[in-house]
């Protein structure tokens, strides 16, 4: 009978940031036993009503799968538990400012002297040295500094943000694979390792950051905002490049270039302008990009989305719909696929989660749980796997180093 | 926890790991080169009758070749190219011949790992789908990656990542909120996160691997792996009944929460101020302790109310200074504060990435020497990771189908007399999709 993939893995979640907190989450999805340590009495909200369903969302989404424990690490016995529980682990997720986890008792070389197959993943924005490395952050901060920023936007207007959080997602991911790469590691030679994440250094190494700064690199080729309809590569069907209107919203399309001309042609059925003299070679669209774009806008302006989806993907075209995000929810290929995981929680109700970002044809899905209440698995685990006895849970309790939730 | 040893390549955590990539594009080729910095020795598999190392012929002068000029191996002289090869081997392989395909299990029945991110249904037309390469290697590892993943009614479909961005949410949230959504740039983005997810996945399963003996399948959905990053954006719409707006830059919690024009062409600075504590502290950097009692700026509900106003004062005092120097005074005191900086030039001047060594000197036997972006994570136990530079087409070829595989001196001028290897691109291998050169290979052999 298959397992799950990771059900031979116990991790420590020491995290309070998305990047920290998405490397856990994906652990914790393939069958890891993740437990989140977190505080027994969080600071309270300034402003409660402020953003509240975000902030709910972000919390029902990064912790599924977890078991919380809730300890004061201000207290020295909250530190003795929390060196117990880190010394019984496989993999420690952190993401507190440097310095932070060895003022803690828990550096890596304690811990690793002790365990040395232990894998540390310390997550931070800017990693563990260079001038940054206390610097504050927040999604904007990061998102500006890691080159993707300058050229998302219009050139005479200012530079934007992408939607969500993604660099901090973006590092989680890469933290979660740097995390799987230091398991096989130990799993081969005993020895664990303690991996510097940070989250500019992910996103500057990004594909797309990589690939702009080479021609920078090789012959000064300057990374723009540009305008849409006007593809930089050139000769790209532009009046056919980016996101269009339609009868009810929006679609995407990116031909793959000049070879992709016939495959528009015959989506909007018009055949005959393959032949018309003004749109022969690429260079000709390009120059008359306006007048095509009208012709084509045209053809949008009759088409819901679902409809113009159906025509590209006939014509070969890759083009799609832009979605909400309940309707991605409700598309027929992700119901399909049985992506999106319907949970029930307490405080929440029932809810569409996003599924896993793979499978397995080995491993079978995890039942998925959803996000623990603060202190949930306190008991169980700091008496059954701590050997605490049940007087002293009770004197934990009254003194504020756990809680029972 | 610097560690100044420099040691060879193929020396890290997936040491003796070896991994076949049929790779383009963005997704499967950065998978690839971050599996190479861990040590795995990966095969970067191409085919003459087919490139994607831009244009064979590109005009002279062409940007994004060294000092602008593609020579006279334009595919081994193209930066982005060259940028997303770090760490790889390079062979070609016809793999619409018989013989191509043949060559190609024998490879993979000495790999550990195969990756692609071709189209739905390619590795079939080339015979080498999951069942025939797990018959070559019964405990391999395959990672197949299409847009919409390998089953499902939109699994055949073309798929870029500005389609998936669309799709998945994402396209939705973004662009100016004053403007159409027509206006958006194009984003990709899901392609980088399905490369970083099959990293993840891959090693997951070689880790299952030294427990069971077994390998496995894995199907990535480019869409399922990026969609996880939005996972609060549809848990939020069904909380509040309602989508999320577009924003732009700010932020329903946060305020001031921007980009602030610099002193400068195009140059800005982002500033997220997330308390109320922290806005009396930029007052006070800002020498304006008056502003701090404004009751129009006083409280995070009244700034949000009064956010044009208060870009404005803020712009005011960014734009008579450089970005670095905002930065530094508010990060000084504890506020989130960062320059926008571009991939050229910005990138590599920044003080941060240049202290931890993210830059490396790469000579590239066709292309030069530059300054090149190195592997994006650090691991204390491990040497420091070289960025080898990318391989040249069909470099090595000996090397793998010779000295690894065992084919003969003889064996190999026949494959290249036949065309199934060699290093030179033929006539129009710039055109055409894969599924177009897998249609072109099974007619040629009768089908």
């Amino acid at each position: 009978m298959p397992q799950l993939a990771l059900d031979n893995v116990r991790a420590l979640d020491l995290t309070n940031g998305i990047a920290g907190g998405y490397c856990a989450k994906m652990l914790a999805d393939y069958g890891a036993e993740v437990i989140r340590v977190e505080p027994p009495a969080p600071a309270a909200e300034k402003y409660p009503d402020i953003d509240r369903a975000a902030r709910a969302a972000l919390n029902l989404h990064l912790n599924t799968n977890r078991k919380s424990v809730t300890l004061d690490l201000e207290m020295e016995r909250g530190r003795e538990l929390l060196f117990d529980l880190a010394t019984r682990c496989d993999v420690i997720v952190e993401s507190m400012r440097p310095g932070t986890v060895e003022g803690l008792g828990i550096g890596y070389e304690t811990l690793a002297e002790r365990r040395p197959q232990i894998v540390m993943t310390s997550v931070t924005p800017f990693g563990q040295t260079g001038p940054y490395r206390h610097w504050s952050y927040t999604e904007l901060t990061l998102f500006a500094m890691t080159g993707a920023m300058h050229r998302e936007g219009l050139p005479n207007r200012n530079p934007l943000k992408y939607g969500g959080e993604i660099a901090q997602y973006f590092g989680g991911t890469a933290a979660a694979a740097a995390t799987m790469s230091a398991l096989v590691g130990a799993a081969m030679t005993g020895l664990g390792d303690w991996i510097d994440i940070s989250i500019l250094e992910c996103m500057a190494g990004h594909p797309h950051q990589i690939g702009r700064r080479a021609p920078f690199a090789y012959s000064g080729e300057p990374d723009l905002r540009i305008e849409p309809r006007t593809s930089s590569a050139g000769g790209r069907e532009p009046y056919a490049v980016g996101t269009f209107r339609c009868k009810d919203g929006y679609v995407s399309f990116l031909p793959l270039g000049p070879r992709m001309w016939p495959n528009i042609a015959h989506m909007i059925d018009r055949p005959d302008l393959m032949s018309d003299q003004r749109f022969l070679s690429p260079q000709d669209r390009t120059d008359s990009r306006a007048e095509l774009e009208s012709v084509f806008q045209a053809w949008l302006d009759q088409r819901t989305r679902m409809e113009v989806f159906d025509a590209a993907q006939r014509a070969g075209l890759p083009g799609g719909p832009v979605l909400e995000a309940l309707e991605v929810v409700d598309n027929e290929h992700f119901r399909e696929r049985g992506y999106f995981q319907k949970m029930d929680h307490p405080d929440y109700g029932a809810l569409h989660y996003t599924g896993l970002p793979f499978t397995l044809s080995d491993a079978p899905r995890s039942q998925p749980s959803p996000a623990p209440r603060a202190g949930a698995h306190s008991r169980r685990i700091l008496t059954g796997m701590l050997g605490v006895s049940e007087n002293e849970m009770t004197a934990l309790i009254d003194q504020g180093i756990t809680s029972d939730g | 926890m610097a560690n100044d040893n420099v040691c060879a390549a193929g020396q890290g955590p997936l040491s003796g790991i070896r991994a076949l990539e049929l790779a383009e594009i963005w997704a499967g080729p950065f998978c690839g080169c971050v599996l190479g910095d861990l040590g795995a020795e990966v095969i970067k598999v191409e085919a003459i009758q087919r490139i994607a190392r831009g244009s064979i012929k590109p005009p002279p002068h062409a940007s994004g070749y060294p000092d602008s000029d593609p020579g006279e191996r334009p595919w081994n002289r193209s930066g982005a190219f060259n940028a997303l090869s770090r760490n790889k081997l390079g062979i070609t392989l016809d793999l619409t011949t018989p013989r191509g395909a043949d060559v190609f299990r024998e490879l993979v029945s000495v790999s550990d790992v195969v990756f692609t991110n071709y189209a739905f249904g390619v590795m079939d037309k080339f015979g080498l789908g999951w069942e025939e390469l797990r018959r070559v290697k019964p405990d391999l590892i395959a990672l197949f990656t299409p847009g919409y993943g390998n089953t499902g009614p939109y699994r055949t479909f073309r798929s870029m990542g500005m389609v998936i961005d669309a799709i998945t949410g994402h396209t939705a949230l973004r662009g100016y909120p004053d403007m159409d959504l027509s206006r958006n740039s194009l984003v990709h983005h899901p392609d980088a996160v399905a490369g970083a997810t099959a990293v993840f996945a891959i090693c997951l399963a070689i880790h299952n691997r030294i427990r069971t003996g077994r390998g496995q399948f894995i199907d990535l959905s480019q869409a399922e792996s990026f969609m996880p990053h939005l996972g609060e954006v549809y848990l939020e719409h069904g909380l509040m009944g309602r989508p999320r707006s577009r924003r732009g830059n700010r932020h329903p919690a946060m305020a001031p929460h921007g980009a602030y024009r610099c002193a400068g062409d195009d140059q800005w600075v982002t500033i997220s101020v997330s308390s109320d504590e922290e806005w009396r502290r930029m007052c006070a950097t800002m020498q304006m302790p008056q502003l701090a009692h404004n009751p129009k700026f006083e409280t995070l509900p009244a700034r949000l109310r009064s956010q044009d106003e208060l870009d404005e004062v803020i712009s005011r005092w960014t734009r008579q200074m450089s970005r670095y120097h905002v930065a530094n005074t508010l990060q000084e005191h504890g506020i989130a504060a960062g320059p926008v900086l571009d991939c050229g030039g910005d990138a590599y001047d920044d003080p941060h990435l240049q202290d931890r060594g993210y830059f490396q000197v790469v000579d590239h036997p066709d292309a030069g020497i530059h300054l090149m972006s190195g592997p994006i994570w650090k691991m204390a136990n491990r040497c420091e990771v070289r960025h080898e530079p990318a391989p040249g087409l069909g470099e090595h070829n000996e090397l793998a189908l010779g000295d690894l595989l065992g084919l003969s001196h003889s064996a190999l001028v026949e494959l290249e007399a036949t065309q199934v290897i060699g290093s030179v691109p033929l006539e129009g291998a710039d055109m055409g999709g894969v599924r177009r050169a897998a249609q072109r290979g099974l007619r040629s052999a009768g089908d």
